[in-house]
C-alpha cells in the first residue's frame, strides 16, 4: 500500500493560516490503513488544529469528513460544490488525492495534511517498511522476490555492493543488505548460480523518467 | 487557598473512586480541577486531550491502571502511549508537553489522585 505520514503541525497551521472555514477530508484507502489520513487521524488533526489556532488567539471552525477513496471519480462527486463553503479544503489522503482533488474540484483550494513516502507492508502495528519502489520493470522473479530497486540503498542490478558487511547495508547497521537476502533466498532454492549472469542496465523509463506514466487499457474504457 | 488552575483529569473507573466534591471542600484540591470518568483509560482517544486544553485546561492528567493491574489488560498502558503521541502533537503546536502527563496509580487511591494533581499544579507554577 501506500505509506504516508502526517506533516509537521507548525507546517500545516501555517498552511491554513488565515481560512476561517476548513474542511479537513480523510480517505479511506491506503492512508487509513497506515494510519495516517483514514477517519481517526482526521479527529485528531482537526483537534491540533483548533488547539494551535486557540493557541495563536484566533477561531476556527472545521468540519470533518472521510471519503471512500479520494483517488477515485465517484466518490468526489459533489465535492466541488460542497467545498465551496469552506476557504481550504486539508486533504489527509496520499499525494494521489491531493493531486485528484485539485484536477476534479478546479473550486477547491486544497491543502497536503501528510507527507507521502513509499509502497510499504505492513510488519506489525505501527511499523511499516518500503518494498516497491514502482519501478515498471519488476525484477523479483530473478532475485528470490526481493527487491533490489527499492531496497538496496544504491538500487544495485548486480550486487552486493563492498559495503555490504555481514549482512548489514553500510548505510545502517539495522539495515539489512537485500543482496545478501537475495543470495540466501536462491541458496536456499538451490539457484544460486542465477546470480553469476550480470543483469543488463536498466531501463528506467518506465520508472517515471520518461514523464509521468498513464496507464489505460481499453476493454474498461467507457 | 488551594490552586485554582483549571487541570482535567482522565480516571478511568477503578481509579476514580475518588469524591471531588470533598476534597474540593476539604481544600485538597482547588476549585479548578475537574475529573472526567472513562470506563477505562483504554477508552481514551488523543482529541480528548487536545480538546480539554482548547477548552481551556492549563493542565491534563490521565489516571490509569498500574500497568500490571490493568482491569482490562492492557488499557493503561495503550491510555500511556495515546499521551505520549498527544505530548508530541503539544510540543509541535509550542505547548510545553510536560502540561500532560499520565500517572499509573492504585486503584481506587485517593492519595494517588491527590498527589497527580498537585504534580500538574506545580508544573502550571513552574
Amino acid at each position: 500500500m501506500i505509506i504516508a505520514s502526517q506533516k509537521p503541525l507548525g507546517e500545516i497551521m501555517d498552511m491554513v493560516e488565515g481560512a476561517q472555514k476548513i474542511l479537513i477530508l480523510g480517505c479511506r484507502g491506503c492512508v487509513a490503513v497506515c494510519s495516517a489520513g483514514g477517519d481517526k487521524e482526521v479527529r485528531i488533526l482537526a483537534s491540533a488544529v483548533r488547539l494551535g489556532r486557540a493557541k495563536r488567539g484566533a477561531s476556527v471552525t472545521i468540519d470533518e469528513d472521510t471519503l471512500v477513496r479520494q483517488c477515485d471519480p465517484e466518490y468526489l462527486e459533489g465535492l466541488n460544490d460542497r467545498a465551496k463553503e469552506y476557504d481550504c479544503v486539508v486533504s489527509m489522503a496520499c499525494g494521489v488525492g491531493v493531486n485528484f482533488v485539485a484536477e476534479r474540484c478546479p473550486d477547491v483550494k486544497v491543502m497536503p495534511a501528510l507527507n507521502t513516502t513509499f509502497y510499504g507492508a505492513n510488519l506489525s502495528s505501527g511499523e511499516w517498511k518500503e518494498m516497491c519502489e514502482g519501478c515498471g520493470a519488476c525484477v523479483l522473479h530473478l532475485t528470490g522476490g526481493l527487491c533490489p530497486v527499492a531496497r538496496c540503498a544504491k538500487s544495485l542490478s548486480n550486487g552486493p555492493c563492498g559495503g555490504s558487511q555481514g549482512g548489514r547495508c553500510e548505510i545502517d547497521k539495522d539495515v539489512p543488505c537485500v543482496w545478501h537476502l537475495i543470495y540466501e533466498r536462491l541458496h536456499k532454492f538451490k539457484e544460486a548460480d542465477r546470480l553469476e549472469a550480470i543483469m543488463p542496465m536498466r531501463d528506467w523509463r518506465p520508472a517515471g523518467h520518461g514523464g509521468p506514466r498513464h496507464r489505460m487499457r481499453e476493454d474498461l474504457l467507457p | 487557598m488551594a490552586n485554582m488552575a483549571k487541570i482535567v483529569g482522565f480516571c478511568c473507573n477503578y481509579t476514580s473512586q475518588v469524591s471531588k466534591d470533598v476534597l474540593e471542600r476539604e481544600g485538597v484540591i482547588g476549585e479548578g480541577v475537574e475529573f472526567r470518568r472513562l470506563p477505562c483509560t483504554g477508552r481514551l482517544e488523543i482529541p480528548m486531550l487536545l480538546d480539554a486544553f482548547t477548552e481551556g485546561a492549563e493542565a491534563v492528567f490521565v489516571a490509569g491502571c498500574r500497568i500490571e493491574g490493568c482491569h482490562n489488560k492492557s488499557g493503561s498502558l495503550r491510555a500511556s502511549k495515546r499521551v505520549k503521541y498527544a505530548k508530541a502533537l503539544l510540543e509541535e503546536l509550542g505547548i510545553d508537553g510536560a502540561r500532560l502527563e499520565m500517572f499509573f496509580t492504585k486503584r481506587g487511591s485517593t492519595a494517588d489522585i491527590v498527589d497527580a494533581v498537585k504534580v500538574m499544579e506545580d508544573r502550571i507554577k513552574s
